[in-house]
């Protein structure tokens, strides 16, 4: 009596991706801690840079994004306008082995002399671990954490997505805004926003 | 092929001449080229163009939302004065999976396609520029620019290009408004999306147009259940502001292929919670009983009180003991007879079909049965047909002994016939029921089916109750052959019903079955007693039966359109919504009696009309004569799995609409029509 019932019940999964220890820092809550190893062989914990406020920028120096902000000027300037305030940039290379962007600590820190780079440390993740407990997605792709350890911004360096130097000009600067904002003890106004550029060569 | 190289070497030639960017431009990773479906333009002419991306294998380029990382291919015109160009239409993209990045975008080989103007003051040659930038990645990102033209004779009649085909065919596979309704409702962790769906789905993605708005790589979990489907999508880093649409596109892949279709709608908050979720278990018993016992007052029951009139003066005769029996059997005859439906909708509701009250009635063979079946308890009424109680036991014999076979048949035949009937309270049960485990699903049909046979059963087991009886004589048997006629009557009704299925061709077919069954019954008669007569007419009977096989199978469309009503779509229902209509919607079909019932006494009473149209209510009517699965839709969002249902929107309202009660009459109607606002 049921010849027309066709309709089924179908419970399906569409593309199921392997997201098992992927997960995305929140702003407001406290940020992931990690311990790492630097570029100059020493352990850096987030917990003893309590008191201070923090930049993560996950970086490849081969990504075209990235480029555009080396190249330019554009992150060497906020990196030494970041210490000149008292603030720990840290650039994150989460890049896997044999990947784009997998430097070991001397290369890394070479390019960065070359390129004008300043940032206060570099921490070398090529697990994945820290990218991964942030839900780092992209290079470049930016956390801001407070003083008292809680994430006040993270997305993009700026407003424009592209690979055109021509923009950065045309962009708001994101990073620039939110530490300005925090200096102020103001909120920060634009707490989430679209990180842009190649996607981070997580190990497989 | 050829012809393809051809048509871009003169390009490239004739940009030569006239100092156009040439039409093709080759990376190590992509080929870009400007196609156009007109060779020779016209002036005034909307020119299709596509940029169409070669991609090398393993590389993709971006989708407007490029997803989690990645840019969106972008190309800014330089065209003369007076020409103007359309927006990027995007076809639909898939997903690339990174590791634990998600991106949205093209491989192969993509077509973006846009329009031109030509401008009115467009003379000689239509030479246009593209300055088209792409990021192309596999595991690595590369950012290209490159620079494409056009350079096109204008002529006074256009002429097809050969690339004309080509672009016919993307433009047809560019992602189209969705022909059914769409809703999305919002939770606190994702966003829902639900449409009519009734053949299986293999995979159903949504791409929001926006980054952020949902999670791009998170799984969505496709559920489909009773002609809807619902696709969960958890929500990403920028999640949708507060009355902002959702706009992206959904791919859904079925056995006949894959679609994609452009969505664009606000998302509710999530609805208020059903009654589905409000009944507990003791609720739902109670309720259930009590529909029951409200299922021997309602319209559609009259055929089977005529029966258990008959049938209790036929026992007010016997001794108490046997009187009890026969109320027994009669309850296990109705209790049965609802496991058995309980069981079958559990058994469909496990192979993955649709299940609701009443919907046996929407098979066409099923109804067909019935028909017979009333037409032979109307023809042993008559008493044309004198079945032995033993043979089925239907109108048993008044003057004979009945065997308690009897009684239990005709619990059987209430349960039957008592299935098109929803009463109030019953919907709520239902509804509850049909959503749990089998045992709690079982418990509450056996508890509408006691609900059902209590009335009878009570009056069966105290006999101090049968004194109002009248006393059994000769009077009987007019009122036997009286009771015949409800019978037909009914019979009749089915047969109407039969006509919405299954057109003329099944009307005719009843029909015949019945003469057929008539016939078999005289000749058994006439024949009587010997054994080639019941042989006769049980071959006939057996003839007729088989001749069911024969309903038409397609369902004429008739879909009825009365003057004072239109028909329900969601469409139509969310259009006069959008606009801040009133609208009244009734949930019927031909075979609920009460559906009709209300309409006759209430919907369609010239006071009820009269206040419909100082109103200014537009009136929609939703058949579910046949299987719909836009009104199970509806139906299911107020916790209903079956007709009637009666619904009022008042003007300018949001939200939910005014549930009516499932018994109307025109003051009830009138009150509901003129109450301030719905309560939430």
């Amino acid at each position: 009596m049921m010849n027309e019932r066709r309709s089924l019940i179908a419970l399906a999964f569409s593309a199921v991706f392997a997201t098992s220890a992927f997960a995305n820092a929140t702003v407001d809550a406290p940020a992931p801690t990690f311990s790492a190893t630097t570029a100059d062989g020493r352990t850096v914990d987030l917990a003893s840079l309590r008191g201070k406020t923090v930049v993560l920028e996950w970086t490849n120096h081969d990504c075209p994004y990235v480029r555009k902000h080396y190249e330019s000027g554009n992150i060497p300037a906020q990196q030494k306008d970041a210490a000149a305030k008292g603030i720990v940039w840290l650039q994150v290379i989460s890049s896997a082995a044999g990947q784009q962007g997998y430097v070991d600590g001397a290369t890394a820190t070479a390019l960065n002399s070359k390129r004008g780079a300043a940032p206060a440390n570099i921490l070398l993740d090529p697990s994945g671990q820290i990218g991964k407990a942030y839900g780092a997605q992209t290079t470049p792709h930016m956390y801001v954490i407070t003083p008292d350890g809680k994430l006040a911004y993270k997305g993009g360096i700026d407003s424009i997505a592209t690979a055109d130097k021509s923009d950065i000009a045309k962009a708001d600067p994101y990073v620039k805004l939110a530490l300005a904002d925090l200096a102020a003890g103001r909120k920060v106004a634009q707490a989430s926003t679209r990180p842009y550029g190649c996607s981070i060569k997580y190990a497989n | 092929m050829l012809f393809r190289t051809l048509l871009s070497l003169t390009l490239i030639f004739g940009g030569t001449v006239s100092h156009a960017a040439p039409n093709t431009a080759r990376t190590e990773q992509v080929e870009g080229s400007l196609l156009t479906d007109h060779s020779t333009v016209q002036v005034g002419q909307q020119l299709r163009v596509a940029l169409r991306q070669r991609i090398a294998p393993h590389w993709h380029t971006y989708w407007i939302n490029p997803g989690d990382s990645g840019q969106a291919t972008s190309i800014e015109w330089q065209l003369p004065a007076g020409a103007t160009a359309s927006e990027v239409e995007w076809p639909a993209p898939s997903r690339q999976a990174l590791g634990p990045i998600t991106n949205y975008g093209y491989s192969n080989e993509v077509l973006i396609l846009s329009r031109l103007t030509v401008p009115a003051t467009a003379s000689k040659r239509f030479t246009v520029t593209a300055q088209v930038t792409w990021l192309v990645c596999k595991d690595i990102c590369i950012p290209q620019t490159v620079t494409l033209g056009l350079d096109l004779p204008v002529a006074a009649v256009a002429v097809a290009g050969l690339d004309a085909p080509l672009l016919a065919a993307a433009e047809a596979h560019l992602p189209k408004p969705a022909p059914f309704p769409v809703r999305v409702t919002r939770t606190d962790k994702s966003l829902v999306l639900i449409w009519p769906q009734q053949q299986a789905l293999m995979q159903a993605e949504f791409y929001a147009e926006a980054w952020g708005i949902v999670n791009h790589s998170a799984p969505q979990a496709l559920t489909q259940q009773s002609g809807t489907a619902r696709l969960e999508l958890p929500i990403g880093e920028a999640p949708l502001v507060a009355g902002k649409a959702l706009a992206g596109v959904l791919k859904i892949q079925d056995s006949g292929g894959e679609q994609a279709y452009r969505i664009q709608e606000v998302p509710q908050a999530l609805a208020k919670p059903t009654p589905v979720e409000d009944t507990g278990l003791a609720a739902a018993l109670a309720l259930a009983l009590a529909g029951g016992l409200v299922l021997n007052l309602m319209p559609c029951v009259f055929p089977v009180l005529s029966i258990k009139a008959l049938s209790l003066m036929n026992q007010a005769r016997d001794s108490a003991a046997t009187t009890r029996r026969h109320g027994l059997a009669y309850t296990l005859g109705v209790l049965l007879s609802f496991a058995v439906l309980g069981l079958a909708l559990l058994a469909l509701r496990a192979a993955g079909g649709e299940i609701g009250w009443g919907l046996q009635f929407q098979s066409p063979l099923f109804v067909l049965g019935v028909a017979w079946l009333l037409f032979a308890v109307g023809l042993s009424l008559s008493g044309l047909l004198d079945v032995g109680a033993s043979a089925a036991g239907l109108g048993s014999d008044l003057a004979g002994k009945p065997g308690y076979a009897g009684s239990f048949f005709t619990g059987v035949l209430a349960s039957v016939v008592a299935t098109p009937c929803t009463a109030p309270f019953m919907g709520a049960a239902l509804a509850y029921a049909l959503t749990q485990a089998a045992p709690v699903l079982l418990a509450v049909f056996l508890s509408l089916g006691l609900g059902l046979a209590l009335p009878y059963l009570l009056l069966s087991l105290w006999p101090a109750l049968q004194r109002w009886l009248p006393r059994p004589g000769a009077w009987m048997q007019t009122l036997k052959q009286a009771l015949a006629f409800p019978m037909y009557a009914a019979a009749v009704w089915l047969v109407w019903v039969l006509a919405q299925q299954s057109g003329a061709g099944g009307v005719v077919l009843a029909l015949s079955g019945m003469v057929a069954l008539a016939f078999a019954a005289w000749l058994r008669s006439v024949m009587k007693p010997g054994l080639l007569g019941n042989g006769v007419a049980l071959l006939i009977a057996a003839a007729t039966l088989a001749c069911a096989v024969a309903l038409p199978a397609q369902t004429p469309s008739t879909q009825a359109v009365s003057n004072d009503s239109e028909p329900y779509t969601p469409e139509r229902l969310a259009a006069l919504r959008a606009e801040g209509k009133p609208v009244f919607v009734n949930l019927t079909a031909a075979w609920c009696i009460s559906c009709l019932v209300n309409e006759r006494v209430a919907l369609s009473r010239p006071e009820v009309r009269e206040a419909f149209a100082r109103a200014g209510i537009t009136y929609l009517k939703g058949d579910w004569t046949r299987q719909d699965a836009r009104i199970t839709a509806l139906l299911s969002e107020y916790g209903r799995t079956g007709v009637p249902l009666y619904l009022f929107f008042p003007r300018g309202h949001e939200g939910p609409a005014a549930v009516l009660p499932q018994l109307l009459t025109p003051g009830i109607v009138i009150d509901a029509l003129s109450a301030p606002a719905h309560k939430e």
